[in-house]
């Protein structure tokens, strides 16, 4: 089964169509790129796949819950589904612990364990030194592993990514990606959507979008006829 | 380049044989640049001859180790000391490509960006799983980067095609 599959999502806003019907699905293990110029629709996609937003028609499903007839959207959100976005959004009177525990204590989980579980997974990140500082004293790499830490705690098997290299230089990037791309073989679906072609790289899938639709994508091999 | 600067970038390291040379340029550059036995010892036989390395004594196996001399690093040093020029470089075959499908009638030319958008997509996500199966060398490393810098620049260099002859068509 996989873990996010969008059946024919189409999504209108007033007249304007952002998505006309895109099928798309991750499984578990696998890192799915998603390019295209601006306003193809890579943010609409993401959002839908978030449940931070609902299509107009078609169907969204996380973990075969499809996300129109889940009754509470939120805990699914913070229970499912892993978000990494460019302005990472990590509160900056919180230390790097407090931050990953944050949505693991929304959910009720009790402080001790919390602070256990962000722990290790700061450590698992690479940032285990970091758990105690505050994010303007980190660097942007480890701010963003920071924000990775966040999505990944509490075992959630679907990671959203929108530009999770922001700002970064390449080597640092690279970083980023390689982390992703290692979750992934851990069992994480990752979609992830960049503009960047140097880290779709990193997919196992490169979907592009064009708009509101998928215009081409590299599972087909193709013989190249250069 | 020439295959003989790079067995002296080698050689510069200490005497090495002919086979563990062959060896290590392949590991050094990526794997990029396959070498057959016969070019690296007839290599070898030129920089003797033109005094930059010097055969030692053959070993049981009757192996010969090279060894650079003095003349060899200065060469050496010469050539790393000479920035590569624009025009050492072949053309590009893709730039032609495309540039000749926007001259051509009834073509379409966003058709040609794509697939070609879609093949260096390809190579990229080839080149990145490549590598990641690196598990040390800087050198190799930093060959398969540049490789990534290149494919993610004609990457770049399609996306602009495309916008530019939008907006001409507009």
């Amino acid at each position: 089964m996989s873990v996010l599959e969008m059946r024919e999502v189409t999504r209108t806003f007033g007249d304007v169509p952002a998505l006309r019907g895109v099928t798309l699905a991750v499984g578990r293990g696998e890192l799915v790129a998603v390019m295209g110029p601006s306003g193809c629709g890579k943010s609409t996609l993401l959002n839908l796949a978030g449940g931070l937003d609902l299509p107009t028609s078609g169907s969204v499903s996380v973990e075969g819950a499809d996300l129109a007839g889940v009754r509470d959207r939120a805990a699914l959100r913070r229970g499912a589904i892993g978000y990494v976005f460019q302005d990472l959004n990590l509160i900056p009177s919180l230390t790097a612990a407090e931050n990953v525990m944050l949505p693991r204590e929304l959910d009720g989980v009790r402080a001790g364990r919390a602070r256990e579980e962000a722990e290790a997974v700061l450590r698992e990140v690479g940032v285990g030194e970091a758990a105690d500082r505050f994010p303007g004293e980190l660097s942007g790499g480890q701010r963003q592993r920071v924000a990775i830490a966040r999505a990944l705690v509490g075992e959630r098997r679907l990671l959203l990514a929108d530009e999770p290299t922001g700002a970064l230089d390449t080597a640092t990037g690279d970083d980023i990606l390689r982390l992703l791309r290692e979750r992934c073989d851990a069992g994480a679906a990752v979609l992830l959507v960049t503009h960047e072609p140097r880290y779709a790289g990193w997919a196992d899938r490169v979907v592009y979008l064009r708009d509101g639709r998928v215009a081409d994508a590299t599972d087909t091999p193709l013989e190249s006829a250069r | 380049m020439s295959i003989r600067h790079g067995l002296l970038a080698l050689l510069s390291g200490g005497p090495r044989y002919g086979y563990q040379l062959r060896v290590e340029f392949e590991a050094s550059t990526g794997a990029t640049w396959p070498l057959n036995i016969g070019q690296v010892y007839t290599t070898l036989s030129r920089l003797d001859r033109d005094g930059l390395v010097t055969p030692g004594g053959d070993d049981e196996q009757g192996r010969t180790l090279y060894e650079i001399t003095e003349k060899g690093r200065e060469e050496l040093a010469r050539w790393f000391a000479t920035p590569v020029g624009q025009t050492d470089r072949p053309r590009d075959e893709l730039v032609i490509k495309v540039a000749l499908a926007v001259a051509a009638v009834d073509v379409d030319v966003a058709e040609v960006i794509q697939a070609q958008r879609m093949a260096t997509m390809r190579t990229l996500q080839e080149l990145t799983r490549a590598k990641r199966d690196v598990a040390d060398g800087a050198a190799q490393r930093l060959v398969l980067d540049s490789m990534i810098f290149k494919a993610e620049a004609e990457q770049r260099w399609l996306d602009h095609c495309e916008a530019v002859l939008r907006e001409r068509k507009a």
